[in-house]
């Protein structure tokens, strides 16, 4: 029983690092854009097919497939963010939703015209289960809370120490005075944008060799998984959005156990309801971002 | 002003009104081409777009065969397809365009149980015959034929016949009586499972743990650690191909795969998922209306017609739809007219020869077909035999 719940856990830690991965980079485009991105979890399916057609039709290995997910994930976003995420910057709420709702469509349209519509198979990664203190893990499950780790380290040292995560933290607490004292706005939208899609894309490879089937619709379910993550965890609040994702992996994972796995979906929202009625801004706030 | 501007709406609106006439006057030349029109709703995107796809080639490559061999009664075929993207919501407006737009003679479809059930009421309403050739909720022809809508027709196996032989099988040859369940959130997964119930008593057999996926569905491994320790001696799984795959490897995680086995039906014995997770598919148990592997001389020239043609093996998806069309031109053929209601008469009493034994329908309109039940040995599938079983209506 007690070793069942531990495992759970463990589990829920597993999922809410792929979680925290994608959420965070919403949240940090909601903190400096104020839009909440609708197409993100088209990124994460993008960087998945860069790596799928890379290890499908170039038989490359999966390390250098990740980098090429990533790469090509991060090239889209650098024309999608010209085109339309830096245009939203100070534009009104609504046409930030539509502009990266009718994103989503188009990139995942694209894909499906492109690569058809049905599963892929995904066949790179490590998948050979190992046990950790009496738990089987597969290899990549454990790479996965690795990578979640050093992402967020290495997130939080970016926005502390560098200019770029600086000038982020800035934008993201007052547009008009980063513009008045020089601050290239623009530019740093685009930049948080791109760090945002590449993260999704990052998330997307990492867990391919584990989710096995690869296909065009599969970034809805992941944006609608991080809404209610970054609305608890505090719109635009990274910290938040960590804890945010683990207690929402944990709790489906324990829900998925105990109730029933067709009540997993529900859960996200449940809870956000939940906390919402007790803490309206979310867990954490929205003022603390990053 | 207002006057004007409601003056020229009612001429813009006469014109088109005369204009959906004439439309309508060249629509109802229907057929009248020389072609039978033949609507096929299939989920041609979203996640089970990869049914669609093989359903599709597997009734063009017939509606070629038949065309080339100078058609049904002088006529060729033409197949029309109308994407469901497996939603029952999608799947009733592909069917009503495909009757009201394109004028169809006759359709086939759906791929999933839940779209089925949807379009009956609503080919019953057009009064044009639909014959399913993949769906097998029990429902569909529960309620057809004498159950009430007489413009259904089914040629596939039902669930329950399914439910039935699977769990025969698991108790007589492998000696199994507990269970866990876990199958696909939808009328084809939960009716299965419904079916299973129903036949547990025979068998002395019950069910353990009981969980539904959601279509999409990608972490299994709560409800596989649940399941490894419930003390189950089989899964019974009915899903989707997609998922099997991913089940398959999160068995290997949880560290039951090679000890409890997947039973029921989810293209377990697709070479892909095999590959994918080769010690959790050993000892899969599935029975399938039919596979690529099934040994009669029609089924081997279609695989290797179709195989050539596609480069890609077929599925059971392409082998119903191609079978379907022939059995649909065989009855337009003794119909002698592609009047619907002979046609619908020439079916109810068809004698046709299928890749897997003759086809009739009793009188819910449903095929008596057999299953075929497979096991995976060796990484390969094994057929274990064909069986038939009648369906027991409920009175």
């Amino acid at each position: 029983m007690f070793y069942t719940i531990i495992e759970q856990v463990v589990n829920g830690i597993v999922s809410g690092s792929v979680y925290a991965i994608v959420a965070v980079g919403m949240t940090m485009i909601f903190g400096v854009l104020r839009a909440i991105n609708f197409a993100h979890g088209e990124y994460y399916m993008l960087g998945t097919f860069g790596a799928w057609f890379a290890i499908e039709y170039f038989d490359l290995p999966y390390p250098v497939a990740v980098v090429i997910g990533v790469v090509a994930t991060a090239v889209i976003a650098v024309v999608v963010g010209n085109f339309v995420m830096q245009r939203i910057v100070g534009a009104p709420a609504e046409a930030g939703v539509l502009a990266t709702l009718g994103v989503a469509l188009i990139l995942q349209n694209t894909v499906i015209l492109v690569f058809g519509g049905s599963y892929k198979f995904f066949s790179g990664g490590y998948i050979e289960p190992v046990s950790v203190f009496g738990f089987t893990l597969a290899e990549q499950r454990i790479l996965i809370i690795i990578v979640g780790l050093i992402v967020f380290v290495g997130l939080e040292l970016m926005v502390t120490y560098s200019r770029m995560g600086k000038a982020m933290r800035a934008v993201s607490q007052n547009i008009e005075c980063c513009a008045v004292v020089g601050i290239d706005v623009r530019h740093i939208a685009l930049w948080t944008f791109i760090i945002g899609a590449g993260l999704a894309a990052l998330s997307g490879v990492l867990t391919a060799p584990v989710n096995v089937s690869v296909y065009g619709g599969m970034g809805e379910l992941i944006t609608f998984k991080t809404l209610p993550i970054i609305i608890m965890g505090g719109l635009g609040n990274v910290r938040g959005t960590f804890v945010a994702a683990m207690i929402l992996g944990i709790a489906e994972s324990l829900v998925a156990t105990y109730v029933g796995l067709q009540f997993r979906d529900t859960v996200g929202f449940a809870t956000l309801m939940l906390v919402l009625m007790w803490r309206p801004h979310g867990l954490f706030s929205a003022q603390a971002r990053f | 002003m207002t006057i004007e501007l409601s003056r020229r709406g009612f001429c813009i609106g006469t014109a088109l009104i005369g204009l959906q006439t004439v439309s309508s006057g060249a629509f109802a030349a229907r057929s009248e081409d020389g072609t039978v029109r033949l609507g096929l709703v299939a989920p041609m995107s979203g996640p089970n777009a990869r049914y669609g796809a093989f359903s599709l080639r597997g009734a063009q490559m017939a509606a070629k065969e038949i065309n080339d061999a100078g058609g049904v009664g002088g006529r060729k075929i033409n197949v029309m397809p109308g994407d469901s993207q497996g939603t029952p919501v999608e799947g009733v407006s592909a069917t009503r365009r495909l009757i009201d737009q394109d004028q169809v003679d006759f359709i086939i479809g759906d791929v999933s149980s839940s779209v089925t059930l949807a379009m009956q009421p609503v080919v019953e309403d057009a009064g044009v015959l639909l014959l399913n050739a993949a769906s097998s909720n029990p429902m569909i022809t529960y309620k057809a034929g004498v159950g009430g809508f007489k413009w259904t027709f089914r040629n596939y196996p039902t669930d329950e016949n399914r439910s039935l032989l699977v769990l025969q099988y698991a108790a007589e040859k492998k000696g199994f009586t507990k269970y866990s369940v876990l199958s696909v959130d939808t009328d084809y997964g939960r009716a299965a499972i419904h079916f299973t119930k129903k036949y547990l008593p025979r068998f002395k057999s019950e069910i353990l743990t009981e969980d539904y996926y959601k279509e999409g569905e990608v972490d299994f491994r709560s409800v596989l650690s649940k399941i490894r320790d419930s003390g189950a001696q089989a899964i019974i799984m009915y899903g989707n191909a997609d998922s099997a795959p991913i089940v398959g490897r999160q068995m290997m995680e949880v560290g039951i795969a090679g000890k409890i086995p997947l039973i029921g039906n989810a293209e377990f014995n697709t070479a892909s998922t095999i590959k994918a997770a080769p010690k959790a598919m050993e000892g899969a148990i599935e029975a399938a209306a039919w596979l690529p592997g099934y040994d009669s001389p029609k089924s081997k020239a279609f695989v290797d017609k179709f195989t050539a043609e596609y480069r890609e093996a077929p599925n059971n998806h392409a082998y119903v739809h191609w079978e379907t069309v022939h059995l649909l031109a065989k009855a337009i053929e003794q119909a002698k007219s592609i009047d619907r209601e002979k046609v619908r008469a020439a079916l109810s009493g068809i004698h046709y020869d299928s890749a897997v034994g003759e086809v009739t329908f009793d009188d819910h309109n449903q095929a008596r077909l057999p299953m075929i039940l497979l096991e995976i040995e060796g990484g390969k599938p094994v057929v274990k035999g064909a069986y038939k079983a009648e369906i027991d209506y409920p009175k």
